[in-house]
C-alpha cells in the first residue's frame, strides 16, 4: 500500500478545532450570559467566572459573609514554623526546661504526678501548640498559663524541640500488641456507626493526619483521661475544628478509662 | 449491499460516522440544554482560602459554621477535616434553594449527599460551593467520598431536610439540628 | 528461543505476576468492604492494599504488557529485527526494579497513598522514586517503536507502515504526551516534599498535571486491545478487515481526543471554572468517536469471516463464526461489555450528570468493567494467540483458554453491575468499613455480596489464566509455528493519505488542543497560585 499526500488530514485538522471554536462560544459566552441573566448576574461577571479569574459559580450569586473571626487556636503551620521546629537551639532549650518545667514535668522530661503529662519523646509540634495556645490563653491551666505567658516564640521553639529528642517511646508504633478486644477494635478501626475515626487514624506511626497530633503511648492514663473528659464536657477546646471533642462526646465513660489505660500500657 | 471496492467500505464507513455524529450531537445537545433550562453546571467555584489559616478565618470560625439564614438565601458552612465535618449535622428546608459552603483546613476531601444532586470536592486552598435546593424531607447521609487517610470511612454528616414551617432561624439567623 | 521472544516473555511474565497478586488482593478488598468478617481488616491493612492492587494493576500489568506486545509487534509486523535490543533489556531492568523499589515502602505501610497518590499525604520518596523509573523505561520503549518505525519508512519510502506498528507507534506517540502531566507533578510537587525540601505543595496544580495523565493512560492501555481488534480478530475468525483506513483513522483520533479531556476527572473540583470543564467535555464526547467507528469496522470484519463460513441471513453470521478460537470469543465478550461500560462512561463525562456518579461505586464499576473487562480480556486473547509463537509451544486443551475467558466476562459483570447499582444508591468509594446498621446501608450489603461472588470468579479465572500460559512452557504440548500473520483488509486500498502514515500533523494538533484545554488552566496556579496546603507524610 503506497501513500499519498492530500488533504484529508488537514480536513480533519480544521474540523476539530472548528468543533473547539464551537466549545469555547458555549462554555465561555453563551452558557454564562444565558445563565447569568437567569441569576441576576452582569454579563462581564458571568464570563470572567466562566474563565476562572473570578471567583462564584458561574450562575448564582455568592451569599455574603458576616461574621468575625473567633479562632480556638492561634497556631498556623506555616513553613517558617514548621522549619524552625526542625532547627531549633539545643542548649537553651535544655537550660529553659531546666529551670521552668523540671520541677513539675521531672527531670528527664517523666512526670512524677500523673497530673503532670510525661513530655519526654512528645511529638515537638504537639508540644509547641499546647504551649502557644496556653500563651494566647485559649487553653487554660492554673499553672501552666502563667509560665507560658512569660515565653517567645523562640523560646516555645526550643523546649519542644528539647523534649521531643528526649526518649521514653517513639510516637505511638503501630500497635501489634493483643489488645483488650473492647478497645482493640475502636483504637484500630474507630465506629462507623458513631463516627468516630480509629485512634490510630491519626495517633499511629505514618497515619497522615493533623500536624499537631500528639502521641499517647506510655502516657499517664489519669492525665488522658482527663483530657478526654475535658475535650467531651467542653472545658477544653483548643482542638482545631471539633477533631477531639466531637470524638470524645461520644465516648462512654467505660470506653473512655480502657482507651486511657490502653495507651498508658504501650 | 455488496461490498465491492474500496469505495464501497468508506461509503459505508462515512453513513456510520454521520449515525455517530448525529448519537454524539444528540448526547451533546441533551446536556446543553440540561445546562441552559435547569442550570446545571458541575460546581466550579473558583474562589482561594488558606488552609493553614482557615480557623482563624472570619467565615469559617467555628461559631459560622453550619446553616445560616441572610435574608433571602439559605448559606450552610462546613469544615471536611481529618477525620470529621463540622457540624456533624445542619439542618436545610424543603424546596427552598441553599448554598453549600466547604473549605478543608488540611487535605482533600469530598462530599455527596445521598438522594440529591449534591457532589463536589473540597480541596484544601478553596472554598468549595455547591446551589441546590432539597426536594424530599429526611435525614440524608454526607460522607466524605475521597480518600483522606485512615479514618476516611468513619467520616459521614447528617443533612437534616425538614418542612419549611420547622424550619425556625434563631436571633442571628442560625439553625441547627435539633437533638433527635 | 530467540531473543526477541525472551524479550516479550519477561515484560508479559512480569506484569501478569503483577495482575495474578493485585486479583487475590482485590477480593481480600471486596471481602473486607462486605458484611462478611474479613481477616486482619483494619484502616491501614485495606488501604495499603488497595494502593497496591491499584499500583499492580494501573502501572505494572499495563506498562509491562503494552511494552512487551509492542517489541513483539515491531519486529513481526514489520518483518525485520527489533533495532536497538540491548536498550529494550536495558528498559526491562530499570522498569523491573523500578517496581520491586516502589513495592518495598507500600509493603512497610510507608506508601500508603494510593495509586492516585493526592498529596498532601505523602509517602516514602522511594515509593515515587520506583514509579519513575518504571515510567522511563516505557520511555525508552517510546523511543524504540518511533526509531523502528522510522527506520521501516525510510528503507521503503512511500509504503504505508502496516497497520499494526502504525497502532503501536500511535500509542507510544500518546504515552509521551500522556507522561509529561505525572512526571511534571512527580519531579517537581511530590519528591521535594516526600524528601523533606518544601513543606508545603499547591494541591491544585498537582490533582491538574495528575489529571493530565489520568484520562490518557487509559487509552495506552486500550490500544493493544484495539491492534488485537484490528489485526488480530479478523484473522483468527478466518476473515478480513473490512477497513484499514479506518483503523488508522481510529489510532490517530485516539492520539488526538484522549489528551485535552483529563478535566473530566475534576469536574466536582473547585479549582477549575465551568468554561474549560466544558470544552474538556466537548472534547471527551468526541473521544466515543474512533470507539463508535472500531464497533462497526470489527463487527463488519467478523461478518465477512460469518459469511464466508456459510452464515446466511441479517445474523446468521454470528453463529458461524469460530467462537471456539479465544480471539475470536474474547472480542465478542470485550464488544459485550464494551456497551455497559462505555455507555457508563457517557454518563460520567456529561456536564450535570456526572454530580450523580462522582466518587460513587459506580465509578470503580464503570473502570472495571471497561479496563479489567474489555481491554484485559483481549490481553488474555493476545498472549494465548502469541504465546505459542513466543515458547514453540501450543497448548493441548485450548477449551481451558475458553473457560478461562468466559469465567472473566462473567465474573466481570457480576462484580460490576451491582457496583453500577449501588453507586446511583448513594454508595461512596474507597471506604474500609461501612455501617451496615445504617437503614439507609443495609440493603447495599447483599450486592456487596454478589460483587464479592464476582471477584472470586475472577480469582479463579486469573489462577486458570496463569496455569494456561504455564502449560505453553512445557510438555505435553503440541509443537507450534512461529509466524505471525496480521489480518489482510478486505479491498486493499491503492494508497492512503500520508496523514495516515505519520504524526507531525497530529502532533501539532495535540499541542493546539492542548494549549487551549490546559494552557489557562494549569498557567492560573502561576499566575494567581492557590494558598499551598501542609504536607502530610504517611511514612
Amino acid at each position: 500500500m503506497a501513500t499519498h499526500s492530500d488533504k484529508f488530514g488537514y480536513y480533519i485538522f480544521t474540523g476539530v478545532l472548528a468543533l473547539v471554536a464551537l466549545a469555547i462560544f458555549l462554555g465561555f459566552l453563551l452558557l454564562p450570559v444565558i445563565q447569568g441573566a437567569q441569576a441576576g448576574l452582569d454579563t462581564w461577571s458571568a464570563i470572567c467566572r466562566s474563565l476562572g479569574i473570578q471567583a462564584g459559580s458561574p450562575a448564582q450569586p455568592t451569599p455574603p459573609v458576616q461574621s468575625a473571626a473567633k479562632p480556638v487556636s492561634e497556631v498556623v503551620w506555616n513553613t517558617a514554623v514548621m522549619r524552625g521546629l526542625n532547627a531549633a537551639n539545643k542548649e537553651l532549650g535544655a537550660q529553659l526546661a531546666q529551670d521552668i518545667c523540671t520541677a513539675c514535668h521531672g527531670q528527664t522530661g517523666i512526670s512524677p504526678d500523673p497530673q503532670y503529662p510525661h513530655l519526654s519523646g512528645q511529638s515537638a509540634f504537639a508540644i509547641y501548640k499546647q504551649l502557644h495556645d496556653y500563651r494566647s490563653g485559649v487553653r487554660q491551666h492554673d499553672l501552666m498559663s502563667p509560665v507560658a505567658k512569660t515565653l517567645t516564640d523562640e523560646q516555645i521553639i526550643a523546649l519542644a524541640n528539647h523534649y521531643a529528642t528526649l526518649t521514653r517511646g517513639t510516637l505511638d508504633r503501630q500497635l501489634e500488641v493483643e489488645a483488650d478486644p473492647r478497645i482493640d477494635h475502636l483504637v484500630r478501626t474507630g465506629d462507623t456507626a458513631r463516627g468516630i475515626p480509629g485512634c490510630q487514624s491519626c495517633h499511629g506511626i505514618g497515619a497522615g493526619g493533623p500536624v499537631e497530633t500528639p502521641t499517647l503511648s506510655g502516657q499517664y492514663r489519669q492525665y488522658l483521661a482527663a483530657q478526654l473528659s475535658n475535650y467531651a464536657a467542653g472545658r477544653r477546646r483548643n482542638d482545631v475544628f471539633s477533631r477531639m471533642r466531637g470524638i470524645a462526646s461520644k465516648l462512654s465513660e467505660e470506653e473512655i478509662r480502657l482507651v486511657s489505660g490502653f495507651y498508658a500500657e504501650q | 449491499m455488496p461490498i465491492a471496492s474500496e469505495r464501497d467500505v468508506i461509503r459505508s464507513e462515512l453513513r456510520w460516522g454521520l449515525i455517530t455524529a448525529a448519537t454524539v450531537g444528540v448526547i451533546f445537545i441533551a446536556i446543553l440544554s440540561a445546562a441552559f433550562a435547569w442550570q446545571m453546571n458541575p460546581p466550579s467555584n473558583v474562589e482561594f482560602i488558606d488552609p493553614k489559616t482557615l480557623h482563624l478565618s472570619d467565615e469559617f470560625t467555628e461559631a459560622n459554621l453550619g446553616t445560616q439564614v441572610q435574608g433571602d438565601a439559605i448559606a450552610i458552612r462546613m469544615i471536611a477535616s481529618q477525620f470529621a465535618f463540622l457540624p456533624r449535622c445542619v439542618v436545610a428546608p424543603r424546596g427552598r434553594p441553599v448554598t453549600l459552603r466547604l473549605a478543608s483546613p488540611d487535605v482533600i476531601h469530598g462530599i455527596l449527599v445521598t438522594g440529591t444532586n449534591v457532589n463536589t470536592m473540597v480541596v484544601p486552598g478553596y472554598i468549595s460551593q455547591v446551589h441546590t435546593t432539597f426536594t424530599k424531607t429526611g435525614d440524608l447521609l454526607m460522607p466524605c467520598h475521597e480518600f483522606c487517610g485512615m479514618g476516611h470511612s468513619q467520616m459521614w454528616a447528617t443533612v437534616r431536610v425538614v418542612e419549611p414551617e420547622a424550619f425556625k432561624a434563631d436571633a442571628q439567623g442560625k439553625v441547627a439540628c435539633a437533638q433527635p | 528461543m530467540r531473543s526477541l521472544e525472551r524479550l516479550t516473555l519477561a515484560h508479559l511474565w512480569t506484569g501478569f505476576v503483577a495482575f495474578a497478586i493485585a486479583c487475590l488482593l482485590g477480593v481480600w478488598q471486596m471481602w473486607v468492604r462486605s458484611p462478611l468478617t474479613a481477616p486482619l481488616s483494619t484502616p491501614d491493612r485495606y488501604y495499603q492494599s488497595v494502593t497496591a492492587h491499584g499500583v499492580s494493576m494501573a502501572y505494572l500489568l499495563t506498562t509491562f504488557f503494552v511494552m512487551g506486545f509492542g517489541y513483539y509487534v515491531a519486529e513481526t509486523s514489520l518483518a525485520r529485527p527489533l533495532p536497538g535490543k540491548r536498550w529494550a533489556w536495558i528498559a526491562y531492568g530499570l522498569g523491573l526494579t523500578g517496581g520491586l523499589i516502589a513495592a518495598i515502602p507500600i509493603l512497610l505501610n510507608q506508601a500508603t497513598v494510593l495509586y492516585t497518590f493526592y498529596p498532601p499525604l505523602t509517602g516514602s520518596a522511594l515509593f515515587y522514586l520506583g514509579l519513575v523509573l518504571v515510567v522511563v523505561a516505557s520511555w525508552i520503549w517510546c523511543a524504540q517503536m518511533l526509531v523502528a518505525m522510522a527506520q521501516w519508512k525510510r528503507s521503503h519510502p512511500g509504503q504505508a507502515v502496516p497497520l499494526a506498528m502504525f497502532g503501536t507507534t500511535a500509542n507510544a506517540v500518546m504515552w509521551l504526551w500522556t507522561t509529561v502531566g505525572v512526571a511534571v507533578e512527580v519531579l517537581f510537587l511530590i519528591l521535594p516534599a516526600a524528601v523533606g525540601l518544601t513543606e508545603t505543595i499547591d494541591v491544585g496544580l498537582s490533582r491538574t498535571l495528575f489529571s493530565w495523565t489520568l484520562h490518557a493512560i487509559v487509552y495506552f492501555w486500550l490500544i493493544p486491545a484495539y491492534i488485537a481488534f484490528y489485526t488480530m480478530a479478523p484473522e483468527e475468525a478466518g476473515g478480513r478487515l473490512y477497513s484499514d483506513t479506518m483503523g488508522r483513522l481510529t489510532f490517530v483520533l485516539f492520539l488526538v481526543y484522549s489528551l485535552p479531556v483529563g478535566m473530566h476527572h475534576l469536574f466536582m473540583d473547585p479549582e477549575h471554572s465551568t468554561g474549560f470543564k466544558f470544552l474538556q467535555m466537548t472534547l471527551t464526547v468526541l473521544v466515543a468517536v474512533p470507539t463508535f467507528l472500531t464497533v462497526f469496522t470489527i463487527s463488519a470484519s467478523m461478518e465477512i469471516a460469518g459469511r464466508l463460513r456459510g452464515g446466511k441471513g441479517l445474523f446468521g453470521w454470528i453463529a458461524t463464526l469460530p467462537w471456539e478460537r479465544p480471539m475470536v470469543l474474547a472480542t465478542g465478550l470485550a464488544f459485550f461489555m464494551l456497551w455497559f461500560g462505555g455507555g457508563g462512561g457517557l454518563i460520567n463525562m456529561s456536564f450535570g450528570m456526572n454530580a450523580m456518579v462522582h466518587n460513587t461505586s459506580w465509578v470503580t464499576a464503570h473502570f472495571h468493567l471497561i479496563f479489567g473487562g474489555t481491554v484485559v480480556i483481549m490481553y488474555f486473547a493476545i498472549a494465548y494467540t502469541i504465546w505459542p509463537k513466543l515458547t514453540g509451544w501450543q497448548s493441548p486443551n485450548i477449551s481451558l483458554q475458553r473457560l478461562q475467558i468466559w469465567l472473566w466476562a462473567i465474573g466481570m459483570m457480576v462484580m460490576t453491575l451491582p457496583w453500577h447499582y449501588l453507586g446511583l444508591q448513594g454508595q461512596w468509594r474507597r471506604v474500609a468499613t461501612f455501617d451496615y446498621s445504617n437503614p439507609l446501608i443495609t440493603p447495599w450489603g447483599k450486592w456487596v455480596v454478589v460483587s464479592l461472588i464476582g471477584g472470586v470468579i475472577l480469582l479463579i479465572s486469573a489462577a486458570l489464566f496463569i496455569y494456561n500460559l504455564v502449560a505453553m512452557h512445557r510438555q505435553p504440548a503440541r509443537k507450534a509455528s512461529s509466524l505471525q500473520r496480521y489480518a489482510q483488509s478486505l479491498h486493499t486500498p491503492a494508497s492512503i493519505p500520508a496523514s495516515l502514515n505519520g504524526f507531525r500533523l497530529w502532533n501539532v494538533l495535540v499541542l493546539v488542543l492542548m494549549i487551549l484545554a490546559y494552557g489557562y488552566p494549569i498557567a492560573q496556579f502561576f499566575l494567581n497560585p492557590a494558598p499551598a496546603a501542609v504536607v502530610h507524610r504517611v511514612d
